[in-house]
């Protein structure tokens, strides 16, 4: 399959002829055949009903699942040989968002933001910080760049939804990742905050050297944020086009649904 | 029961209003959380130093040896067919008195806590005297039960021992008088705290005062007030034993009877009977908690019948005895020798020096426990992936359980062998028996943790060392500061036991008194003792209402 366009960019995630069965379950293979290349500068939607493989192919590439067939490359390295060291050194360049925040309620806006940089961290800087904040400017800066620069000092339990989920977009922002992958993120926001939340979400990546990949519920979110639409469904890709062309195959990925 | 700090904070002073209000508002909860941290630390090296001051040498290297014999002994226990008949005997003794003392105060506590519970009290009209009647009401009913429950089971026991001589009754009754308190008090709060809107709902409907209880009421309470029941029903056991150390019976006897004969092979069977029976509680406890099936009540409250039949049946208690005019005569030679109360010897100057001893004893064994406990508590917790690991937490798991199932006065006897007199080596066994059940909670709290936020910070590679302490040690504090804090105030209470072995404070104030038929005096260091344990109770409630 054709990687679209952008193909000019190096490809950051690469799929090829993956398949996915989890043990014991009682449907068919988690993913089948998939093929699929994200380049940098790209931002790719993952559209399809539940258990269509959305999340399956997500954890496919920060190797939290192993594929039983086919080879998956991120980041320039295949994934299937790497050991435990070399993995953590992928994955420290991979930033992840999921619906549920997983921010520490207790801790202060500044600790959740620079949780981002524990990659890069020794164990004693990062324990010395939680005395005395390390690299405020930079937890600054990333927050401001989500809206909410004055809550650094505040206490994350005390912030609104919205709120938190701006300090999660700016733990990723710290991090300073060169893959963002995000599973439905704003599956449990109205409309007007989902979008902004997804617009931070593609500032994230707004350099040309990285890449978003994101699942996402609603169709048209996809195709007014994102410049490629992969649609999936019962484990295959169903169609993969730029965002423009997309829209009309929204009937297409209904009537799959209903079928 | 999956909620141990909520029904712990039910047991505190003071109504649940004023507890969710607090000093909140008032003190910035950050910098509140500072200044006790600095108090704590405080209090700790002052009653350290006062402990080691006075070139007192700390180790006595003289009891080593009977120290690694008796350490030794655990490899061989005595497993003689007779022994282990009396052992058997002696474990049926101990669950007895636990399952009965747990019913009487259950009991109490279904029959008193309406009287305790502000709904009771609530005013009818809005007028000044009633008001003011119905305020004195509540207050007095409450103050009713703080004197049994102030007082620790051992207390009773040794009271009661002076009435009834050597009855069976003795222990059954000693865990039922503070227990019972305790369970009305915490009744009465859930009472209080309950959803009244569908009790409201049938009586406007037309129902009667018992059919709206049955339907609107008591479905919403019965959860807690069940959990609160078991864990009671595991306090009562571990009661159970230390009331047998003071001659109720049981293996609380038995382990100081081997004790006293240097007989250590005889002591570990002891032990080890403790173990099995304190694993058996835990495991059924964790049954009940985790599982969310009615029918796992069912089978339980079936074998709970049974045991109460049984335990009845073994104890075969006198009732003629109770209400014989013999008793009813020293019930009240008792209550002539205790009231009115009298200073001690040494006059107000010793009960306040004990007094403060006392909550120096409790202040180092309740930092002790938490310190060690919150180390042991992160190998303790289950989820370990590695074979290692997981070796690992299955031993430090079995640590935790010895340490709780031996009763703090043994751990005080072990420690004297090794430290030199004074109130050190009881606060250092309080600290050890107390580790085992902080640590044992904390794990559970580990255990219950939300991972996501700590598998986020290890998939982004942070050492393991840091997504610990910013993943799952800020998600835990809170909870685990509550237990500890409600620990601190039982620890206070059971200064008393390792002092009656001599181990410093007001305990061995009493058992001075006791020895010498002082009863005036006794009544003067129980209320001191009271007081004391009220004085920790109101600091933690401050410390809980200003750090959230």
């Amino acid at each position: 399959m054709s990687a679209g366009p952008g193909s000019e960019g190096a490809a950051v995630v690469a799929l090829r002829g993956v398949d996915v069965s989890y043990a014991g379950s009682a449907g068919g293979p988690a993913l089948q055949g998939v093929d699929l290349v994200v380049r940098a500068g790209e931002r790719v939607a993952l559209v399809g009903p539940s258990g269509a493989g959305k999340s399956t192919l997500l954890r496919l590439c920060t190797g939290a699942v192993r594929p039983d067939r086919g080879e998956v490359e991120v980041l320039g390295r295949s994934l299937s040989g790497l050991g435990a060291a070399e993995l953590a050194a992928v994955r420290r360049r991979i930033g992840t968002i999921h619906q549920r925040l997983h921010l520490v309620g207790r801790l202060r806006v500044v600790h959740n933001v620079n949780a981002g940089r524990l990659g890069r961290w020794s164990t004693w800087e990062a324990l010395s910080s939680l005395v005395r904040p390390r690299e405020t400017q930079a937890a600054r800066a990333a927050l401001s760049r989500t809206g909410i620069a004055d809550k650094l000092m505040a206490r994350t339990d005390e912030l609104s939804g919205g709120e938190q989920q701006r300090v999660a977009l700016a733990r990723v922002l710290v991090q300073d990742p060169d893959l963002v992958l995000a599973d439905e993120p704003v599956s449990s926001l109205d409309p007007a905050r989902a979008d902004e939340v997804l617009r931070l979400l593609c500032e994230t990546v707004a350099t040309p050297s990285r890449a978003l990949v994101v699942s996402l519920h609603d169709f048209d979110l996809a195709v007014r944020r994102c410049d490629r639409v992969v649609g999936l469904r019962e484990g295959r890709v169903v169609f993969d086009r730029p965002a423009a062309e997309a829209g009309e195959l929204r009937e297409a990925l209904y009537l799959l649904e209903r079928g | 029961m999956t909620d141990l700090p909520r029904i712990a904070s039910l047991e505190a002073t003071g109504p649940a209003v004023a507890r969710a209000r607090g000093w909140r508002g008032r003190v910035r909860p950050r910098a509140a959380g500072r200044v006790w941290l600095v108090v704590w630390v405080v209090a700790l090296a002052w009653s350290l130093s006062s402990f080691l001051g006075e070139d007192h040498r700390v180790l006595n290297t003289a009891g080593w040896g009977a120290f690694t014999e008796f350490w030794a002994a655990a490899a061989r226990p005595d497993l003689s067919a007779d022994l282990l008949r009396a052992t058997v005997e002696a474990a049926a003794t101990t669950l007895a008195f636990g399952v009965l003392g747990t019913l009487l105060s259950v009991l109490v506590g279904i029959v008193v806590a309406p009287f305790m519970s502000q709904t009771w009290w609530a005013p009818a009209t809005a007028s000044g005297p009633s008001r003011l009647l119905r305020a004195g009401g509540l207050l007095l009913s409450r103050a009713a039960v703080a004197l049994p429950r102030g007082v620790h089971e051992a207390v009773w026991g040794l009271l009661l021992v002076s009435v009834l001589g050597r009855d069976p009754l003795v222990g059954v009754l000693a865990i039922a008088i503070p227990f019972g308190a305790i369970t009305a008090k915490v009744y009465s709060e859930l009472l209080d705290e309950a959803d009244r809107a569908p009790y409201e709902l049938l009586r406007e409907a037309g129902a009667g005062r018992v059919t709206a209880l049955a339907y609107g009421l008591l479905p919403s309470l019965l959860p807690g007030a069940t959990s609160y029941a078991f864990y009671r029903f595991e306090c009562s056991i571990r009661s159970a034993v230390i009331l047998g150390m003071i001659g109720a019976g049981g293996l609380g006897l038995q382990l100081t009877l081997a004790f006293q004969g240097l007989q250590y092979a005889q002591v570990w069977t002891a032990i080890y009977a403790l173990l099995v029976l304190g694993a058996l509680i835990d495991r059924w406890g964790a049954h009940l908690r985790r599982g969310r099936a009615r029918g796992r009540w069912a089978v339980s409250g079936v074998l709970l019948a049974v045991l109460v039949a049984g335990s009845v049946w073994h104890l075969a208690p006198d009732l003629e005895r109770w209400f014989s005019g013999r008793t009813l005569e020293l019930l009240s030679r008792l209550l002539d020798d205790l009231v009115p109360p009298s200073l001690p010897a040494g006059g107000w100057s010793e009960l306040v020096a004990a007094s403060v001893e006392t909550l120096q004893m409790s202040v180092v064994a309740i930092s002790l426990a938490a310190v060690a406990g919150l180390l042991v508590a992160t190998v303790a917790a289950r989820g370990g992936t590695s074979p290692p690991r997981r070796v690992l937490g299955w031993a430090a798991r079995q640590l935790l359980l010895l340490t709780r199932a031996v009763p703090p006065p043994v751990w005080a006897l072990l420690v004297l062998f090794v430290v030199f007199p004074g109130p050190l080596p009881g606060a250092i066994a309080l600290g050890v028996y107390t580790f085992g059940i902080l640590g044992r909670l904390f794990a559970e709290v580990v255990e219950d943790l939300d991972q996501g936020p700590r598998e986020v910070l290890a998939e982004l590679g942070a050492p393991p060392l840091a997504s610990f302490a910013y993943a799952v040690v800020p998600a835990a504090v809170g909870r685990l500061l509550a237990y500890s804090l409600y620990r601190w105030e039982v620890t206070a209470r059971e200064t008393v036991i390792v002092g009656v072995v001599g181990a410093g404070g007001l305990g061995r104030l009493l058992e001075q008194q006791r020895a010498g038929f002082d009863y005036p005096a006794m009544t003067t260091t129980v209320l001191a003792l009271v007081a004391v344990c009220l004085l920790v109770d109101l600091l933690s409630l401050a410390v809980r209402a200003t750090t959230r």
